[in-house]
């Protein structure tokens, strides 16, 4: 694994609130099973306390945030920590495209969350895809001078 | 100029247009020549959280005043909203359907939601309340709800 071409997760650490939750299940799929040599997660929380591993790796790779509400906490701190915001997503957003996946449920999602989490991660992992070929990235880790899209997928409300 | 009371409450501002009539439940009616438009309230939509869908009675539908005008779907609640008035449905916003986040952002404004053709409207005015006594129910819905944080 080459950690030069890692493009950073950053989801909403909305604890008690089902739209964060979809956001977390969503960054776990993508950086453990969808693309685990292309992305890294980044807690939240980590970068609210100014860890420094958690600020260097948004600092020196590019973000995906996924926002739980308008607040787009998760986006502000990625901008906050230093970091480019290479594409935000928002649940809600997401969820008006994908209205037959009703999420509930906080602790754990129901299936309608859990779905909703799954296509969220689709459309993470187009735009790590997107992103990485935007910087010439290839799988032998190599990368070019091109720099990295700056996109707005999606929106956030805030 | 839209004029506002306004309260803040914990860490949250909620605003009350002045030119309009309300419902306890949180909608208001503004007056327009014989036509009703309506929308929700600040405090509502606050409380209630971001709107994914709106649904919004289609234009033509008669209604009486506490039938259901429409359902709003937020991150927190599904909510039916009842009709202030009496009427019929002349007029939908068409951002319900690809915008429905100008109740959030807009409430007294953009966000509103349907306009009526009003069969009484001095009648079901009687059932409303203004905005200054409107505004003290909503402080102390405020107030209850920010205890129980």
């Amino acid at each position: 694994m080459n950690e030069a071409k890692k493009v950073v997760i950053v989801p909403c650490s909305g604890i008690g609130k089902t739209y964060g939750t979809v956001s977390r299940e969503a960054a776990y799929e993508v950086v453990e099973e969808m693309r685990p040599d292309d992305t890294q997660l980044v807690a939240l929380s980590l970068l609210v306390l100014g860890d420094e591993d958690a600020r260097a790796a948004v600092a020196t790779h590019p973000a995906v945030s996924i926002d739980g509400c308008k607040l787009a906490c998760a986006t502000k701190m990625v901008a906050e920590s230093g970091g480019e915001v290479a594409a935000d997503l928002a649940v809600l957003d997401v969820y008006r495209r994908y209205r037959q996946f009703k999420p509930q449920g906080i602790a754990e999602l129901n299936e309608g969350g859990q779905k909703l989490a799954s296509a969220l991660a689709g459309e993470i992992c187009e735009i790590v895809d997107e992103i990485l070929t935007n910087q010439g990235l290839t799988n032998a880790g190599e990368i070019s001078t091109k720099q990295p899209a700056s996109k707005k997928s999606g929106g956030s409300d805030a | 100029m839209v004029q506002f009371l306004e309260t803040t409450v914990d860490k949250f501002t909620f605003k009350v247009a002045t030119d309009r009539m309300y419902t306890r439940a949180g909608l208001w009616a503004k007056h327009e020549s014989g036509r009703v438009r309506i929308g929700l309230t600040d405090f509502l939509q606050q409380r209630s959280g971001d709107v994914a869908f709106a649904e919004v009675k289609p234009k033509g539908t008669k209604l009486s005043a506490g039938d259901e005008i429409a359902v709003i779907e937020t991150i927190k609640v599904d909510t039916i909203l009842d009709s202030p008035v009496s009427g019929t449905v002349v007029e939908v916003n068409p951002a319900m359907d690809d915008q429905p986040e100008v109740l959030n952002l807009d409430p007294y404004g953009e966000g509103w939601m349907a306009v009526v053709e009003a069969e009484d409207w001095q009648a079901d005015s009687e059932n409303l309340l203004d905005a200054d006594a409107y505004f003290e129910i909503m402080k102390r819905q405020a107030e209850e709800e920010a205890a129980n944080l």
